[in-house]
């Protein structure tokens, strides 16, 4: 059996932070095994419904979506502090949290159940016709799941108290500056920074003429202390003369299109994550963590620790690398390829609309890789069925850091990132990871 | 299953080239003034229904009360459908009354197109439901009576709200398709659950035998039977809602006489498409004798070109999508404060001013509260100039709704030569505009091609009319497409100043008529092997 604790204790050593710690133990509290199981099946068919509300609901762009399962995480592990010892709370750790409504001695499952069908309701709250049926629907049936043989007194109060705190995580929600999206992310006036290296639009949508969500590096961040906290280096120096590191990289990008062999077509499929089509980035690396979770089926506690901390990665993540990719608003391969070396050059998947370095994918799969590493180990095999619905087969993974290394390489297979951004975006993912783990979700 | 993604729309879209819409010399076109009779018309008719009506709402233009004007038939979704008889004056304003004891009040209709299916020579119509689906045998006098258990049409049971049919080479009866849409069953996780789209081939001995499944469906919205390389024959498009499909696309089946129905592939040249596809219009727009497809869906539509190929001979379904050169996007409202993006329906190409090009009607609406939407969507009218590009005329036409629209008809109602529009809406009245022109002197024609036989209407057939200019315009006859309804009658061509006009058909059985006059400002009768026969309007 591998030992989680030792491991835990080599991944924060090689992060430097908290190393010796063991602050993640896989290990938890005794519990009512019967609430508890209820409480992991609501859990389960809530974030579920949120990997779909994510897919259908028109804001949902990927900062967006890491935003949500950051919240979405930290009110499960605080919801389950009280009751729990030995755990700890977030609030003091994560910026701008205070401590939750004091409360004890409540059903987890109806806990859990108010808890999510409230934040749900509120992060989804623009979500389609269909989406509110939905919502209506899980609430509804969740509730009869959750309350089902519970003293009417004690459902009472599990709600007041799961209520309580959406409550609590909403109103600290409300002011990180990324609650309001506006004309889908788009801004309605945006300047584009002239010059042959910056970012122009690739598409011919109208609303992508300009990019998005531009100010995403400015978010309040979760762990970090900064959008700019995991600052990376500049990209190759821009440049057309054949020979040059920049142009070799657009080269390589050309190149690998071009001969590309059928495994590389299908990893770049496989990781194109693309939003309105599929959970997104992030929500691929939440399905990751909830089908493993369901496959190993730890204790609740373990189960609310690993949202929680994926969550924050992922959101971090993606704060951090907005932020770069606004400070550097380097233009895509495809128009690079285009303007200099060869017009009729097609991408394999689509060109996001938004600048180019880093890779969005890289930041948030080295951050998530980071986490889940420290969380589950090294080695670790594993099987991706995430887009099984959708046609794609199943990938297996013997690490997390293999599927990140492959989902951010699967942008170059694509033609849409240079491998500095890819490289450096890895790199960036596990310096947010690293402050990830930073924070103590055990006493 | 794989899948090749290229053009995906909205999310992230399709590396291109991003070259803003063309600056034009072209002269502005003349904008019709077109009047709201609303109030007046006669037609007191609402989409009605919550979840399950929130797509559907068409209305079928034909004449089934025999006097040669358009009639109307509405869908209601969780009301009545409704038909209402055109007893508009030629040129005058517009009159309909309701049809007592039409046989039409079925509810959870979401569209209706008309079509002779038994060749009697009474229009029929098609009806798509929330439930079963029903064939309606015409009796005249606008009186229609269930014919599923007479022609052996199973309807089944399915969520359906797109329709479309031809005549395959040999078969006196259509094929039918009926296009299925999400499994309303599946109330917690609707996403993924699209039935499979139905094709009804007929017997021999007329009728129809068991539905053959066109596997996967993907929540058809739209369909349309249409000849997109002019090889004789039609092949079936299909617009589908992404938001409820999973591994889905747009899709294009080969319809071989007597072969089980087959989709293109990526290796036939088939590109993989995802939209939230609501409705179809086609119509030759550069002349080349090929379709152009106007595609609507949400914050942005396509209008898709078939790319130039060397072999025009075997040509591959490989589409450009030109709206944003065009100026068709019509991605966000025009009129109002409402930045939010556009929700577009029912779309249909029509010369609304008879200048000889043809227009671009759209219909817009919230598809029920989504907040991330324009809840102000204007109607789009868009005019095409002599150059192809297009500009927004709908509030200087006077057809600027604001209401929620779903299906629409371009159509001359008063049969005075220039086309007249009705718009269904969901949760508010059917409105109803007439055109009054727009001032200036400009020639049309009305056409109307009839066979002998069982496809009396000539569907699938090509018309083409050529002007004193020598441009030349091609339409193909079709039933389906658009957002849940469409029309059979008069095909109206604008002419602008040209006082001469030949016209030519492309039968559906491959005989291409001889080029005949036909004379501006009438309607025109058109049959193989016969000179035109003038008709004049009633009164």
């Amino acid at each position: 059996m591998i030992d989680r604790r030792r491991l835990l204790g080599a991944a924060l050593a090689a992060t430097g932070l908290g190393a010796g710690r063991s602050v993640l133990a896989a290990d938890a509290p005794a519990a009512d095994a019967p609430a508890e199981a209820r409480a992991a099946d609501i859990l389960h068919r809530w974030y579920r419904l949120v990997l779909e509300l994510v897919r259908h609901t028109p804001t949902y762009s990927p900062p967006v979506a890491a935003r949500t399962f950051a919240y979405l995480g930290i009110a499960l592990h605080e919801a389950l502090v009280p009751d729990t010892p030995g755990l700890r709370s977030l609030a003091g750790q994560v910026t701008g949290l205070l401590p939750p409504p004091a409360r004890s001695g409540c059903d987890p499952a109806v806990l859990i159940d108010a808890l999510l069908a409230r934040l749900v309701a509120e992060f989804f709250a623009n979500t389609g016709p269909t989406g509110q049926r939905a919502l209506a629907r899980m609430t509804e049936r969740n509730r009869a799941r959750a309350t089902a043989g519970v003293a009417p007194a004690v459902a009472g109060q599990g709600t007041a108290a799961g209520l309580a705190l959406a409550e609590h995580i909403l109103a600290w929600a409300a002011a990180d500056g990324g609650a309001v999206i506006e004309n889908l992310g788009f801004p309605e006036h945006y300047k584009l920074n002239p010059g042959p290296a910056n970012w122009v639009p690739t598409n011919r949508i109208p609303l992508q003429q300009v990019p998005l969500l531009p100010y995403w590096g400015s978010v309040r961040p979760f762990s970090m202390p900064a959008g700019d906290a995991c600052a990376l280096p500049p990209p190759p120096m821009y440049s057309e003369e054949p020979g040059s590191a920049f142009h070799d990289e657009a080269m390589e990008v050309y190149l690998t299109v071009r001969s590309l062999t059928p495994e590389q077509r299908a990893i770049a499929w496989f990781w194109s994550d693309d939003p309105m089509l599929s959970p997104t980035p992030p929500g691929h690396w939440l399905s990751i963590a909830l089908q493993i979770l369901e496959r190993d089926a730890p204790p609740l506690v373990r189960r609310a620790e690993v949202l929680a901390l994926l969550g924050i990665a992922l959101a971090d993540a993606f704060i951090a690398c907005w932020e770069a990719k606004y400070r550097y608003d380097l233009l895509r391969p495809v128009t690079y390829i285009r303007r200099l070396i060869d017009p009729a050059f097609e991408t394999v998947l689509i060109t996001p609309p938004f600048p180019e370095y880093p890779s969005g994918h890289s930041t948030c799969s080295g951050a998530a890789a980071t986490v889940l590493t420290a969380l589950f180990g090294a080695p670790f095999p594993f099987e991706d069925r995430t887009h099984e619905d959708d046609g794609l087969d199943a990938r297996n993974y013997g690490s997390f850091w293999e599927a990140a290394g492959e989902a951010g390489i699967s942008r170059l297979f694509g033609g849409i990132h240079y491998r500095s951004a890819i490289d450096r975006g890895l790199e960036q993912g596990r310096c947010v990871g690293g402050h990830v783990l930073a924070l103590r979700t055990r006493a | 299953m794989r899948r090749a993604f290229l053009p995906v729309l909205f999310a992230w879209a399709a590396a291109a080239a991003a070259p803003a819409p063309a600056e034009t010399a072209a002269p502005a076109p003349a904008v019709p003034r077109f009047a709201d009779e609303t109030a007046t018309a006669g037609i007191d008719h609402t989409y009605a229904g919550d979840w399950e009506y929130m797509v559907g709402g068409g209305v079928a233009a034909f004449d089934c009360s025999g006097d040669g004007r358009p009639d109307l038939a509405f869908a209601g979704g969780a009301g009545p459908a409704a038909v209402f008889v055109n007893d508009s004056p030629t040129g005058g304003p517009l009159s309909f009354r309701p049809v007592p004891g039409s046989g039409l009040d079925l509810d959870a209709v979401t569209g209706l197109w008309p079509l002779d299916i038994d060749g009697d020579g009474l229009t029929d119509l098609a009806l798509a439901r929330r439930g079963e689906d029903v064939l309606m045998r015409g009796l005249g006098d606008c009186r229609f009576a269930r014919a599923n258990e007479a022609w052996g049409f199973d309807g089944g049971s399915d969520w359906s709200a797109a329709f479309a049919a031809t005549w395959e080479a040999g078969n006196a009866w259509p094929t039918l398709a009926f296009g299925s849409y999400i499994d309303p069953a599946e109330e917690d996780f609707p996403w993924g659950s699209c039935t499979d789209n139905r094709l009804h081939r007929p017997r021999p001995e007329g009728g129809y035998g068991p539905p053959l499944a066109l596997a996967p469906g993907h929540c058809a919205l739209s369909m349309l039977f249409t000849d997109w390389n002019r090889s004789g024959q039609p092949a079936l498009r299909v617009s589908n809602d992404r938001e409820y499909y999973k591994g889905g696309q747009e899709q294009l089946w080969h319809l071989e006489p007597g072969a089980p129905p087959r989709l293109y592939s990526a290796d036939e040249g088939w590109q993989h498409l995802s939209i939230w596809g609501m409705g179809i219009a086609s119509r030759d727009l550069d002349g080349d004798g090929l379709p152009e497809y106007f595609l609507t869906s949400m914050a942005d539509n396509k209008l898709q070109r078939l790319v130039p190929q060397p072999d025009a001979a075997m040509l591959r379904p490989e589409f450009a999508d030109i709206a944003f050169r065009l100026g068709v996007t019509a991605h966000r409202p025009y009129v109002g404060d409402d930045p939010r993006p556009s929700t577009a329906w029912h779309a249909e190409f029509a010369d609304v001013n008879n200048d000889g090009l043809d227009d671009l009607f759209v219909a817009k609406g919230n598809v029920d509260e989504m907040p991330d939407f324009a809840r102000a969507d204007p109607n789009n009218l868009l005019l095409q100039r002599a150059d192809g590009t297009f500009e927004e005329a709908g509030d200087r036409a006077g057809v600027a709704s604001l209401l929620t629209a779903r299906g629409a008809a371009v159509v001359d109602l008063d049969l005075d030569g220039w086309l007249d529009l009705v718009v269904v809406n969901r949760r508010d009245p059917v409105e109803v505009w007439r055109n009054l022109g727009t001032g200036a002197a400009a020639g049309w024609v009305a056409l109307r091609p009839r066979m002998a036989g069982p496809n009396r209407d000539a569907v699938g057939a090509w018309v083409e009319l050529r002007d004193d200019a020598g441009r030349v315009q091609r339409r193909e006859l079709t039933v389906g497409g658009g957002h849940g309804g469409g029309q059979l009658g008069w095909l109206h061509f604008g002419l602008g100043e040209s006082t001469v006009a030949e016209v030519r058909l492309h039968w559906p059985d491959g005989t291409v008529g001889e080029g005949v006059p036909v004379a501006p400002g009438a309607f025109h009768i058109l049959a193989p092997g016969a000179a035109p026969e003038v008709w004049a309007p009633p009164g």
